[in-house]
C-alpha cells in the first residue's frame, strides 16, 4: 500500500516540475516578449479548445460556433468597461454570466438537433451574433472598440510588460484543466459521455439528455467568454472579426489533434500545433502567408487519416505509454492493478 | 415597382449559384451522410482553375467549363479515395467533419501561397455587355451562367434518374449495405459521388468568375449558402435544392432592398436557424 502511494508520489512530482518550469519560464525569457507572446497564445488557446472539448469532445455536439461565445465575452466585458467606466473585473463577471445565459437560450431549442444539423445550426448562430455586431451602432459596427490606455493596475487588468499576462493565461488554464478534471470524473461526465455514445440509450436509463447538454454548453460558453475578455484586455483592441468561423475551426483542432475524448487532448495538440504554427509564421510567414496554415491542415488530415483517436488515443495504446507509467509510477499498470487486488 | 423586380432578377440570378452549390453539397450528404465542410474552397479552386487557364492558356471562361468539371472530378475522386473512405471506417462523426475542414483550409491557404491575397478577375469582351428585358436590365455574362446553371442542373437530374451510375448512387444513398449485396460496388460510388459533388462546385465556380471577385477565402460565404441550401431544400432531392436556392437568393436581395445591404447576411443566418428549428420534426425523420 504504502508503495503505491510513493509511486503515485512520483508522478505528482513529475507533474509539478511541469507547473515549475512554467512558472518560472518568464524569469529566463525577460529578453524575449515575442516567446512569451507564443505562450501566452498556446495557454488561451488551449483553454477555449478544452471548453470546446466539453461539449464537442466529451458530449460529442460538434459545436463550430466559440468563436461567437468567445466574442461575446470580449464585446460584453468590453462595453462595460468603455462605457460606464467599470471595473473589468465586474465586465468580467458580467460576460460570464450573461454569455452562459445567452448560451442556454438559444441553445435550449437547438439540442433537440442531431449530429450535422446541431453543428449546422451552432454556424448560423456564430453568424448571425457577428452580424448583429457589425450592424449595431453602439458596440462600434465592424470598427471595433479599441481599449483604452494607461498605467499598470492590477485593478484595471492592464499591464506595459507580457509577464503578468502570461501568468493569468497560464492561471486560466490551470483553471480550466482542474475543472474539466473534475468534470471527467464527475457524474456529470459519464452522463455527458454517455450521451456521446448513444443518446437513447441515456435517456433510456434515466439521464436527461437536454438538461446535461444545456449544462454542457453553459460551462462551455463561460470559459469561452473568459477568454474573449483575456483577449480583449491582452489585444486591447476588438472587432466582429474575431467571431468568424475560421477562428471556430481554430478552437477545434488542438482538440481533434491531440484526442478529443480526452481531457488533456487539447492540451497536447494545443502545445504541438501552435508552437509548429507559429515558428513557420515566424520564419516564412514574410515570403510565403498562409504556410503555417497549409501544415496546420496536413497535421491534422494525417493525424486524422492514420491516427484517427488523436495522438493521446494513439499514446495510450502504444507500448510508450507502458513504458512511461512504469518510469512515473515505478511498475506497470498491470502490476498495480494485481496490487490492488491484494 | 422597377427596383423591385431587378432586385427579384439579381437574386434568381445569383440563386442560381446557391442551387448548383447546394446540389454538389446535397448528393455528397445524401450518400455518405458527411458535411462536405471544403464546398465552398472547392468552388474556389474552380475559380483559380478558370483563371489560370484563362490568364496562362487564353482559354475562354464558357469553353473552359467542362475542363474544369473533369479536372475537378478527378480531385474528388483522389480525395474520396484517399482521404474519405478510409476514414468512413471509423464512424466518427466528428472526425469525418473536421477532415473536410482541414481540407477547406489547405485548399484555401495553397491558393493564398500560389495566387496571393490579391483580387483577380477575368474580363472578356462580352463581360461588360447588357441584356435588357422589360423593365429590368442583366449583365450578359450572369445570363448565359444562369441558363448554364439550368443545363447543368437538368443534366444531373436525369443522370441520377436513367443512367446506371446515378440509379446506384440513388441505391447506396438508401441503403448502402444492400446496395453492395445486389453487387454494386460502394466504395466506387462514393468516389464517383463525391467527384460529381466537387465537380458541381467547380462548374458553378467557373461561371462565377465572370461576375465575381476571385481571391483564395471567396468560397467561405459560398460554402455556408450550399449547406442552406441542403437543408431547406431536403435532403436527396434536387428540385428541392433548386427551389431553396433560387428561394436563399431572393430572400438575400429583397431583404438588402427591404432592410438594408448590411443586414441581408443576418436576415439569412435567422431564416436558416428558425427553419431548422421549426422544422426539426421533419429533419428527425429523415435522418
Amino acid at each position: 500500500m504504502n508503495a503505491v502511494r510513493g509511486d503515485r508520489y512520483r508522478a505528482r512530482t513529475a507533474l509539478a516540475a511541469g507547473v515549475a518550469l512554467l512558472v518560472a519560464l518568464p524569469h529566463f525569457l525577460k529578453g524575449n516578449p515575442y516567446i512569451i507572446n507564443v505562450f501566452i497564445l498556446i495557454f488561451y488557446m488551449s483553454t477555449i479548445s478544452m471548453a470546446w472539448n466539453l461539449l464537442g469532445g466529451m458530449t460529442g455536439q460538434n459545436s463550430l460556433g466559440h468563436a461567437a461565445f468567445m466574442g461575446l465575452g470580449a464585446y460584453i466585458s468590453t462595453l462595460f468597461v468603455v462605457k460606464t467606466g467599470g471595473s473589468p473585473w465586474v465586465g468580467l463577471l458580467l460576460a460570464i454570466v450573461l454569455t452562459g445565459l445567452i448560451a442556454a437560450v438559444v441553445f435550449y431549442p437547438c439540442f433537440i438537433l442531431r449530429g450535422p444539423y446541431f453543428t449546422l445550426v451552432t454556424i448560423a448562430f456564430g453568424e448571425a451574433v457577428r452580424q448583429c455586431i457589425i450592424n449595431w451602432d453602439y458596440a462600434g459596427k465592424a470598427m471595433g472598440i479599441a481599449l483604452p490606455f494607461g498605467r499598470d493596475s492590477l485593478r484595471y487588468f492592464r499591464f506595459m510588460s507580457k509577464i503578468p499576462y502570461y501568468y493569468a493565461a497560464l492561471l486560466m488554464l490551470a483553471g480550466t484543466y482542474l475543472l474539466m478534471k473534475k468534470i471527467d470524473n464527475s457524474k456529470l461526465g459519464f452522463a455527458l459521455k454517455t450521451i456521446r455514445e448513444d443518446e437513447d440509450v441515456a435517456a433510456s436509463i434515466g439521464i436527461k439528455p437536454l438538461k446535461y447538454k444545456v449544462a454542457a454548453v453553459v460551462i462551455s460558453s463561460m470559459i469561452a467568454a473568459m477568454v474573449g475578455f483575456f483577449y480583449a484586455s491582452y489585444n486591447r483592441y476588438i472587432d466582429p472579426d474575431l467571431m468568424m468561423q475560421a477562428y471556430s475551426v481554430e478552437f477545434v483542432l488542438p482538440a481533434i489533434v491531440g484526442g478529443a475524448a480526452f481531457v488533456e487532448g487539447p492540451l497536447i495538440g494545443g502545445f504541438l500545433l501552435i508552437s509548429v504554427s507559429e515558428y513557420l509564421r515566424n520564419k516564412f510567414g514574410g515570403v510565403l502567408p498562409g504556410i503555417n496554415l497549409i501544415l496546420y491542415a496536413i497535421i491534422l488530415l494525417v493525424v486524422i487519416r492514420f491516427r484517427p483517436t488523436g495522438i493521446l488515443g494513439w499514446y495510450h495504446g502504444s507500448n510508450l505509454s507502458r513504458r512511461v507509467d512504469f518510469w512515473l509510477l515505478g511498475r506497470t499498470a498491470d502490476a498495480e492493478e494485481s496490487d490492488r487486488r491484494c | 415597382m422597377n427596383i423591385f423586380l431587378q432586385a427579384c432578377m439579381n437574386g434568381l440570378l445569383i440563386g442560381g449559384f446557391y442551387s448548383l452549390m447546394g446540389m454538389g453539397q446535397n448528393i455528397i450528404f445524401g450518400v455518405m451522410k458527411i458535411i462536405n465542410f471544403c464546398h465552398g474552397e472547392m468552388l474556389m479552386t474552380g475559380m483559380y482553375i478558370t483563371f489560370a487557364c484563362f490568364t496562362y492558356l487564353g482559354i475562354d471562361p464558357y469553353l473552359g467549363v467542362p475542363l474544369v468539371a473533369v479536372l475537378m472530378f478527378i480531385l474528388g475522386g483522389a480525395i474520396q479515395h484517399t482521404l474519405i473512405t478510409p476514414s468512413l471506417g471509423t464512424r466518427s462523426f466528428t472526425n469525418l467533419l473536421f477532415l473536410t475542414v482541414g481540407l477547406g483550409i489547405l485548399f484555401q491557404n495553397l491558393a493564398l501561397v500560389i495566387f496571393s491575397s490579391n483580387y483577380r478577375t477575368i474580363s472578356t469582351p462580352y463581360s461588360t455587355q447588357t441584356v435588357h428585358l422589360g423593365m429590368v436590365t442583366m449583365a450578359l455574362p450572369k445570363l448565359i451562367s444562369f441558363f448554364a446553371l439550368i443545363v447543368v442542373s437538368v443534366a444531373l437530374f436525369c443522370f441520377l434518374k436513367y443512367s446506371t451510375p446515378g440509379k446506384q448512387i440513388r441505391a447506396v444513398s438508401q441503403n448502402p449495405l444492400g446496395a453492395q449485396v445486389v453487387g454494386i460496388n460502394v466504395k466506387m460510388t462514393y468516389v464517383i459521388t463525391y467527384g460529381i459533388g466537387v465537380a458541381l462546385a467547380g462548374i458553378s465556380g467557373a461561371l462565377l468568375t465572370q461576375f465575381y471577385i476571385i481571391y483564395p477565402m471567396v468560397g467561405t460565404n459560398f460554402g455556408l449558402r450550399a449547406l442552406i441550401v441542403v437543408v431547406v431544400g431536403g435532403l436527396g432531392s434536387i428540385p428541392g435544392a433548386f427551389a431553396a436556392g433560387i428561394f436563399l437568393g431572393l430572400l438575400e436581395t429583397l431583404s438588402s432592398l427591404l432592410v438594408g445591404p448590411s443586414f441581408k447576411d443576418l436576415v439569412v443566418f435567422l431564416t436558416f436557424i428558425v427553419i431548422l428549428v421549426a422544422r426539426q420534426e421533419m429533419i428527425l425523420r429523415r435522418a
